[in-house]
């Protein structure tokens, strides 16, 4: 083994085995036909070993200035060397020398020199400059965009150590979640975890030390947990395993960040302060840092669940998750295998607890689908449409550059006839294409961070991970690196009919070469592609709009205007359902007095809000055989007067009043839908229901109510039960001490904020106050995640529009260009402005017809897709596309206007001269 | 043997070819090699990159004036095998008649005081 040169950089880049940048050369080296390659590959890559490390240690600079002259070269040779064949049957006198490609000049020198032609002739058409820099920082900016959003949310490793080995663990429906002799059976059983963790979120009401309590999520985890998921805590500890035990008598609480900073003002003393958790008083013990995360963002606190294995809960009460940590080398396949042998075993062991035809079947998920899988495919759908964007606008640069490309062929020719090497000419080409694109990309960049604000504050707030979007090393090497592709991939064009060989029949022609043909239909074909994708982008969206405005014009059942609501939650152990009913009463009657208000009430359930609670019933003194046979409704509890404060007309009888307390005889009111479905044809009042079980008493209908919309606007509207608050105790299973009260006010409901919230907290300190929200903002919430994709789309449109106007524009000022001397022959024979203006336009319209029809054709097609979020309107909707037609129609005109009006101002004694 | 075209038909070199060939004179070089000699030769002003070099390699090896002479490690890396090139006779046969060609070209020049003659 010969010593090596002594250079340390040298001797680490040898022991790994790479020189800076070879792997990406060997890349490149693609571009080379087969057989070059398997004959000279090695050698070539040998080359640039030697290339890169002579001369001193191969420093940053060095590869730099190595593949500035690297990279034209091999562009140049590459598509030489694919052309060969070509070249060698067009041109039978090979032997003529053509290529003094080699010269040397100094690099620094030619860098210059190549900027400073770029810029030069960059700002000799500054209409021309602006329009392709527009397009590209469009392009980009929509890719940086999307990406930063993406990186933040699913590319970014999650916070927790070995992730990739981390998964969660449930059942199948029907079971869901886990049950605590599942869990510890599944602890003792499966082998190839090595470390097993039960958790469950639970909604608390919370305070310290007296503040005004809040309510939150507070999630109990047995003994694993934070070993598992492996993250350290900001300040002090995490719960420690002996307070785990049964006995312990520690009631030790990590909390989140946001929890420590909401509450506790980022105290750094804030370990060992008490907290209420609902009944219980705990320690704080230690605060987690702001990344971490689990299950979901709305968990702030984590508790001990101190588990008695003596005195587990039954086997059939399924409401655990698991997660867990697999041994090394264990993949998720074997341990979900292990897990189902379990299942099987148990539903032959506990035959009462498993009915066969609903297998217990586990499911393993790696924890980052779990935490990140809903998002996954819509953000990569976004991902491809806007790399689909950037491909459009490329091409569309493109097309514009051989359009001004076709002008300067005669330059080249000369160049090239004067002995400029083809790759000279293609490294001038490409700088100024770099030059495009990175002056773009940094237009784009403006664009895109204004653009990342804007979805964020727009996005649907159950998009994972959306509080870290922000720009990090990932996003700027995607930036830099789409950037430069753009810049080559539209430089690329160009560059190559720079250096044409056809030199010679291109200056005794006089620089009109016959070759075009093929090239114009390419470059119409492309522009009708731009119009049709346009127009199709455009009428979702159109269709998306109308669905929207049509959705908030839905009536919704009740009146949403001017109503505060918000959930009150009394403590547990306080109020006895007697003290809890006369507390909301009196709540209720002082809100009443209060002046600006109009009326108040309180519900159990906000509409639109998304329970889904349905229990089942049973009517009229008919017994059904199982609960599956029975019929079933919404449950709501509502205090005397709700109807009226909501706004629900009630279409029979009469609503709840004073009257019907506790103790008084049990009386309902029942929805249209559900007066419908049970007792079709007939006046339901008098009639009668129950809960599903022996002891409830039958409650007497007393009124009918008009349907509410539920869940969004556009689910099924479910048949709805009311039920006295009151009654609650004894007409069902039980009084709930969280009940929404709404506040129907005079003027702005947000105004009235504070002195409601005063008024509860002067009735009960203890009381928490959650959700408070306007029902307006309410509203606006659940279409959020519409909202969104709509905004989305129709930013998207307006990109594909501007693009096929560009492009238009594009073919027509080329068209205008190459007919110079035609339009100068009609005008010299007496053809009016006017009628030169007819004939390029037509031009024009020519185009946008024929990407008029073929975009509609496809918009029939693709947008059925978006059946499912339609409201209102199919998705052949004549009002959009006429809209969508008439939009494309002005865009069109206006993008051939402008050269139109050129040739008209062709005058034609140039022309003719010209010519 | 003579299947090859007359020797004339394939002047004049093309002047990279030329520099190749003339290299290659002095003795086996690889690739990175002949880009060096070159770089010498001509006093820093003609450096060719990988993808001319191979592609004039490649036609000097399809005409059959150069091949290769086997691999061996080169002097400045360790056991690294490169693949030296070396002159075939044609190729020889070829240098010294584009030589005999230019030759003719300088006397010319000389005779017409275009250079200075160089002193015999």
């Amino acid at each position: 083994m010969t010593p090596k040169r002594g250079s340390p950089k040298r001797a680490l880049d040898r022991a790994s085995g790479f020189v800076r940048g070879e792997r990406l050369y060997r890349l490149l080296l693609q571009a080379y036909p087969r057989e070059f390659r398997r004959r000279y590959s090695d050698d070539m890559l040998a080359f640039y070993r030697d290339r890169i490390q002579t001369g001193g240690s191969p420093g940053l600079a060095t590869v730099v200035r190595v593949w500035f002259q690297l990279v034209p070269d091999l562009i140049a040779t590459a598509l030489a060397e694919r052309a060969a064949p070509l070249d060698r049957a067009l041109d039978p006198a090979p032997r003529v020398a053509r290529e003094y490609s080699f010269r040397r000049e100094d690099t620094m020198s030619l860098i210059a020199q190549d900027l400073r032609y770029s810029v030069r002739s960059m700002l000799r058409r500054p209409g021309f400059t602006a329009v392709v820099l527009a397009t590209i920082a469009l392009g980009i900016g929509a890719n940086a965009a999307i990406f930063t959003i993406v990186n933040a949310v699913l590319l970014r490793p999650l916070p927790f150590a070995h992730q990739e080995r981390i998964v969660d663990v449930a059942h199948e429906d029907p079971y869901y979640s886990v049950s605590e002799p599942e869990f510890v059976d599944y602890l003792r059983g499966v082998k190839r975890f090595s470390k097993l963790a039960a958790y469950n979120p639970n909604t608390v009401t919370v305070s310290a030390n007296g503040d005004e309590p809040i309510r939150t999520t507070a999630t109990r985890v047995s003994r694993d947990f934070f070993d598992i998921l492996g993250v350290a805590p900001e300040i002090g500890r995490t719960i420690a395993p002996d307070e785990f035990s049964y006995l312990s008598k520690a009631r030790p609480i990590v909390i989140s960040h946001r929890l420590w900073v909401q509450q506790f003002g980022g105290d750094p003393g804030v370990v060992g302060r008490t907290l209420t958790v609902g009944a219980a008083q705990g320690t704080i013990v230690g605060v987690m840092p702001a990344r971490f995360v689990f299950p979901d963002a709305r968990t702030t606190m984590w508790t001990a669940w101190r588990m008695n294995p003596d005195s587990l809960w039954t086997r059939n009460n399924h409401y655990l998750r698991m997660v867990g940590l697999l041994r090394p080398g264990e993949t998720v396949d074997g341990v979900r295998a292990q897990m189902r042998t379990l299942d099987q075993r148990w539903m032959h062991d506990f035959p009462e607890t498993y009915f066969p035809t609903q297998p217990l079947v586990a499911v393993v998920t790696p924890l980052r689908d779990f935490m990140l899988g809903t998002a996954r495919p819509y953000l990569v759908a976004l991902l491809g449409a806007v790399a689909f964007i950037l491909l459009i606008a490329c091409v569309n640069v493109a097309n514009l550059l051989l359009v001004r490309g076709e002008g300067r062929r005669k330059e080249f020719a000369i160049r090239t006839a004067l002995g400029a090497s083809s790759s000279r000419i293609v490294r001038q080409m490409l700088t100024e294409s770099m030059v495009i694109a990175i002056i773009g990309a940094l237009l784009g960049v403006i664009l895109a961070s204004a653009g990342v604000r804007a979805l964020i504050r727009l996005a649907p707030s159950d998009l994972p991970r959306l509080d870290q979007v922000g720009v990090d090393g990932r996003v700027v090497m995607f930036t830099t690196l789409i950037t430069l592709l753009t810049g080559i991939l539209f430089g690329l064009a160009p560059a190559l009919r720079g250096r044409s060989a056809e030199t010679v029949d291109t200056l005794r022609a006089g620089g009109k070469t016959s070759a075009i043909g093929a090239s114009r239909v390419a470059r119409r074909a492309l522009v009708v592609a731009e119009v049709a994708l346009a127009v199709i982008m455009l009428a979702g969206a159109g269709l998306l709009i109308r669905s929207l405005v049509k959705l908030q014009a839905t009536s919704l059942g009740f009146d949403p205007a001017r109503l505060l609501t918000m959930e009150v939650t009394l403590p547990q152990r306080k109020y006895s359902d007697t003290t809890a009913d006369a507390f909301f009463r009196q709540l209720i009657d002082r809100a009443r007095h209060l002046p600006g208000v109009q009326t108040a009430a309180a519900v159990s359930a906000l509409p639109i809000t998304g329970d889904d609670s349905f229990w089942s019933i049973m009517i009229d003194g008919h017994v059904v055989k199982t609960i599956a046979e029975a019929p079933g409704a919404k449950p709501q509890f509502a205090t005397p007067g709700f109807f009226a404060a909501m706004g629900v007309k009630i279409t029979r009888g009469r609503e709840f009043t004073d009257q019907d307390r506790l103790g008084a005889p049990p009386v309902g009111v029942v929805s249209e839908g559900m007066a419908k479905k049970l007792w079709p044809g007939v006046n339901p009042i008098g009639h009668t229901f129950k809960m599903f079980n022996e002891t409830s008493p039958w409650i007497t209908i007393v009124g009918v109510a008009a349907d509410v919309g539920s869940r969004g606007f556009q689910q099924d509207i479910p048949p709805t039960m009311y039920i006295p608050y009151a009654q609650a105790g004894t007409s069902s299973y039980g009084m709930q001490r969280t009940l929404t009260l709404l506040v129907r006010t005079a003027g702005n409901p947000a105004a009235m904020t504070q002195t409601v919230r005063t008024l509860i907290r002067n009735a009960d300190p203890s009381a928490a106050i959650s959700k408070v929200a306007a029902m307006d903002e309410v509203l606006g919430d659940s279409i959020a995640s519409r909202r969104f994709t709509t905004v989305l789309l129709g930013g998207f449109a307006a990109i594909a529009l501007a693009l096929a106007g560009i492009g238009i524009y594009g073919v027509i000022s080329y068209g205008v260009s190459q007919r110079t001397y035609e339009i100068g022959v009609r005008m010299a024979m007496g053809a009016s402005a006017a009628a030169v203006l007819r004939l390029v336009m037509r031009e024009g319209a020519d185009l946008t017809l024929i990407g008029l029809a073929l975009g509609l054709a496809g918009a029939l097609i693709v947008d059925r897709l978006l059946q499912s979020l339609l409201v209102g309107v199919s998705p052949g909707d004549v009002v959009t596309l006429g809209l969508v037609s008439a939009v494309l129609a002005v865009v069109a005109g206006v993008a051939c206007a402008v050269p139109a009006r050129r040739a008209t101002r062709v005058s034609p004694t140039e022309a003719l001269r010209a010519g | 043997m003579d299947r090859k075209p007359p020797l004339e038909s394939y002047l004049p070199v093309k002047p990279v070819e030329l520099l190749v060939l003339a290299m290659l004179s002095a003795g086996d070089r690889h690739g990175y090699g002949i880009r060096q000699d070159i770089l010498e030769h001509t006093h820093g002003s003609i450096e060719l990159e990988a993808g001319n070099l191979y592609r004039t390699i490649r036609r000097l090896e399809t005409e059959g004036m150069i091949d290769e002479s086997g691999r061996r490690p080169a002097e400045s890396s360790d056991d690294e095998r490169r693949r030296y090139y070396r002159l075939t006779t044609f190729g020889r046969r070829i240098l010294a008649a584009e030589l005999e060609r230019l030759r003719e070209l300088v006397r010319l020049g000389e005779a017409r005081r275009l250079i200075q003659p160089l002193p015999t």
